[in-house]
């Protein structure tokens, strides 16, 4: 027995000597978790690959709920370098903020001061905003008017036709009730919300879902992302793009530094060319917000129905308030509104 | 003398030796597998937000008005769907156990087949048949709301009833001709045999189902995500506290509290089987159904029936895959095939090798593991039984959180798994451990046991009676468990989401990222092949196994 214990120590130390071996001579990859779209990371990659050919880059893609569960689980022993565009109200939560270290890219600077944290922890290069997906075809077929306007979903002829994320699953969901309460202030906010309720078909768990209840003409109006309306037209669906004229709640994908990371030089060169200009000429292809200044939106988002400058039409969002009163909403949706 | 009793007392000790292994490897699997990493989420449970341990969650979630609502919604819906699924899965392996129906091969076949698929994609099929917008609804006319308890009970139905027909055919598969034969000489009724003889003998089986499909029903998410519109289960109260709203210790006390109407089903499975009368006799002769047209004609047409939804769901999804814009433009085209997902079909083949090694591994241990608990004292087995059932009471996400708790650990010996494929093997094993485990008992229940007396007597050892006598008798259970693991480690999401990496990941979660991304054709496509992949592996694999069986046969 004594000499299969000894055996198997040695086992072992053959398998942790081997695996350290292979992370020191593999101290090149850089790790990014992000919430990014699937077809833009393909580009990003493919362009930061070729600008910075000696960094190892490695991306694991989920959606903005399930990193958060991943990155918290982790936290004791983070297995990525960089956190790569994900909602700046998860970012802003203190155990994620707990794990980054302050770090100024390059580029950093030119960036307006709301889209930057004051300490450094994180910017957002990019960010995504709510509107609705409606379907022209059921529109027509139940004889309702396209909505301009959050208020015309309150119209009784809606009823059974509105769905909308759930805000305590979806971030998308939360971004867009808390455009609703800070646009009108709480109380009207409250009554406003419980009033579109009696519309609601029902609140989908997913943000972009409801836009593909709405295109697949299940729903007349998905209050979703531009980003979903807006592919859902490219692929042929006779959708039609509102984004509330009142102004459209969004939010920010914001990137940082993890204090953990055993690669901070590549890290950081990551950073800085997600800043670059060659970074921020494919934005402008895929993104509703681009806060580096200067970025067109592409022709097909300007089809769609996208403003030249959307700065205009987005409210203005305060995300410190929206963080910490999250729980607190949440709990009084729930009480009052949720099903 | 002395020769022969040393050598009694040498293949005695080597019995000993191998019921020791075949219990303590399946065991320690278990504990490093599955309570280990269970305890990190108990703990995780009780310890408060400022970091000390208490009950302070469990105060927080009981208060909660949606927690309750969320209960309620879960009993009705699991309590509904069990006794649907029951009574369904016992038509299906009756029809295809005791009766002579038509093409029975294909009816089980058909009725595997949302095992086939992620659920977030038979959630897609049956919106495109039954939705507001779908093809049914359309054709007849006739607005019903799926979205909610009802879509909900069609898709678990659809997911369950595979793995009660599994778990209640194995029952089925032998009893003893003699019975009904002394019956049918008696005079006794169709129905009286039935419900006389057949019901009674596979009382363990049925209830080992309804164990089943109640437990993963109560833990299902992917259904209630897609198509549970407003109706709230406790697995999406896990999903809104740990996803939603990043708070895992919340999600953790909810999902310890899945764990309790599982220990409450398992009681009372336990209470009943004991009542359980006559087992298996020694010397079976096994049933081989004639056609008997009274019988077997309504009980094809109601197998058919029932095997008709599961085929119309999946073949709606994989028509869809061809289908240009779906529901709006019917042009037939492969351009869906060309997926735009990051590392486009790589993670199939990974998937594929993943599934294998869980079907092998998990196979063997669950054998090994009944084998040894059908040679222990009843007391002794009673703990390892419900350890055992417990699987199926966790729900994926959480199961898959508490590998990373556990297993993302430096320092410790485990560490080298962490990020790697074979732990996401171990992962699905044990995610799908309750199931094949009963599956095998149950098998094993039936292997007679004089006939292993009686091996054992003329002088075979154990490893032995196993190979000779018992794996033999248990081919066809054997098979289907191993089936079973594969079909599941090629399309479970829920809990391996949380261990895929920049570079090891599976088809499914390219499923849910296409469908994320807004390309649902693509999705559907990637289904298909993840489906055929899943169908052909099943065909070559059957096929060895037929040649292998076949050799062996012609050899003795």
């Amino acid at each position: 027995m004594k000499t299969l214990g000894a055996q198997m120590r040695k086992i072992w130390q053959v398998c942790v000597f081997t695996l350290l071996m292979g992370s020191v001579a593999h101290a090149g990859p850089v790790t990014a978790y992000t919430a990014l779209e699937e077809d833009e990371i393909a580009d990003y990659v493919a362009a930061a690959k070729k600008a910075l050919p000696d960094v190892d880059l490695k991306v694991l893609r989920l959606s903005t709920g399930d990193l958060g569960a991943r990155i918290l689980a982790e936290a004791s022993n983070p297995q990525h370098d960089v956190i790569w565009g994900w909602a700046v109200t998860n970012m802003m939560d203190p155990r994620v903020l707990a794990l980054l270290q302050p770090y100024k890219a390059k580029g950093a600077d030119k960036l307006a001061a709301p889209y930057r944290a004051a300490d450094d922890k994180w910017f957002a290069a990019t960010g995504y905003m709510a509107a609705f997906c409606v379907n022209n075809e059921r529109i027509k077929a139940k004889g309702l008017t396209m909505p301009k306007d959050w208020a015309d979903l309150l119209d009784p002829k809606f009823k059974g036709e509105v769905v909308m994320p759930n805000p305590v699953s979806s971030g998308t969901g939360y971004l867009q009730i808390v455009g609703i309460l800070q646009q009108m202030g709480e109380e009207k906010g409250w009554k406003f919300l419980k009033d579109l309720d009696a519309n609601v078909a029902q609140y989908i768990k997913s943000g972009s879902r409801p836009c593909k209840a709405a295109r697949a003409g299940e729903f007349a109006v998905g209050t979703s992302l531009a980003f979903a309306a807006i592919q859902s037209i490219q692929e042929g669906f006779p959708v039609t793009m509102v984004i509330p004229a009142s102004g459209a709640g969004f939010e920010l994908e914001a990137s940082a530094l993890m204090a953990s990371s055993k690669n901070k030089a590549d890290a950081q060169k990551f950073l800085d060319w997600t800043l670059a200009p060659d970074a921020a000429g494919i934005y402008g292809k895929y993104k509703e917000i681009v806060t580096i200044p200067g970025i067109k939106p592409s022709a097909a988002s300007v089809k769609a129905g996208l403003p030249a400058d959307v700065t205009k039409i987005l409210l203005p969002i305060d995300f410190a308030k929206s963080a910490v009163q999250r729980t607190a909403i949440l709990e009084r949706w729930q009480k009052e509104i949720g099903r | 003398m002395s020769l022969l009793r040393t050598g009694l007392r040498s293949a005695a000790d080597l019995d000993r030796v191998f019921i020791a292994v075949c219990l303590i490897v399946p065991l320690a699997a278990l504990g490093l597998f599955f309570v280990y990493p269970l305890a990190t989420v108990a703990l995780r449970s009780v310890t408060e937000p400022g970091g000390s341990i208490g009950l302070g969650n469990f105060a927080v979630i009981l208060r909660s008005t949606s927690f309750w609502r969320a209960t309620a919604h879960s009993l009705t819906m699991s309590g509904s769907t069990t006794a649907v699924v029951l009574v369904l899965g016992l038509v299906v392996a009756f029809a295809l156990r005791r009766c002579r129906i038509l093409a029975g091969t294909l009816v089980m076949g058909a009725v595997a087949l949302p095992l086939l698929m992620p659920s977030l994609v038979q959630g897609l099929g049956l919106i495109f048949l039954l939705g507001r917008n779908g093809l049914l609804t359309k054709a007849s006319g006739i607005e019903i709301n799926i979205y909610g308890f009802w879509g909900l009970l069609i898709a678990n139905g659809l997911y369950a009833l595979p793995q009660a027909v599994l778990i209640i055919s194995a029952a089925l598969r032998s009893a003893d001709a003699r019975i009904y034969e002394a019956a049918e000489i008696l005079g006794t009724s169709p129905w009286r045999q039935f419900r006389d003889i057949t019901l009674p003998n596979i009382k363990f089986g049925l209830l080992s189902a309804g164990f089943v499909v109640f437990t993963v029903t109560i833990t299902d998410f992917g259904n209630a995500a897609t198509i549970g519109g407003d109706y709230s289960i406790l697995a999406t109260e896990i999903y809104n506290q740990v996803v939603g709203q990043m708070n895992f210790n919340l999600g953790a006390v909810v999902g310890i509290m899945l764990l309790f109407p599982t220990v409450l089903a398992f009681y009372l499975e336990r209470v009943a089987s004991q009542r359980q009368f006559g087992s298996h006799s020694d010397s079976a002769v096994p049933i081989v159904p004639v056609w008997t047209p009274r019988r077997d004609v309504p009980m094809t047409v109601a197998a058919w029936l029932i095997a008709l939804l599961p085929i119309v769901t999946v073949g709606v999804v994989v028509f869809a895959s061809f289908v240009w814009l779906w529901p709006y433009r019917f042009d037939l085209t492969l351009r869906h095939y060309a997926v735009k997902v990051a590392g486009g079909y790589d993670p199939l083949w990974t998937t594929i090798y993943i599934s294998i090694w869980a079907g092998l591994v998990g196979t063997a241990l669950t054998f090994a593991l009944g084998v040894a608990l059908q040679r222990m004292p009843r007391h002794a087995v009673k703990p390892i039984y419900f350890v055992c059932m417990l699987p199926a009471a966790v729900p994926g996400l959480v199961l898959g959180l508490s590998y990373i708790f556990a297993f993302n650990a430096p320092g410790t010996p485990i560490y080298f798994l962490y990020g790697s494929a074979v732990l996401i093997a171990f992962c699905n094993v044990f995610h799908y451990w309750t199931q094949g485990f009963l599956t095998t008992m149950t098998g094993l229940r039936l292997v007679p046991a004089s006939l292993q007396e009686t091996a054992a007597c003329l002088g075979a050892g154990l490893p032995r009676v196993m190979r000779d006598v018992v794996a033999p008798h248990m081919a066809p259970t054997i098979v289907s468990v191993f089936f079973f693991l594969f079909m599941q480690s090629m399309v479970t999401l829920s809990a391996v989401i949380f261990l895929i990496t920049a570079s090891v990941s599976v088809a499914s979660v390219s499923i849910m990222r296409l469908d994320e991304a807004g390309f649902t054709s693509q999705a559907a496509a990637y289904a298909t092949c993840t489906m055929g992949v899943v169908v052909a592996a099943s065909i070559v694999m059957r096929v060895l196994l037929a040649l292998m069986t076949g050799r062996r046969k012609s050899a003795g």
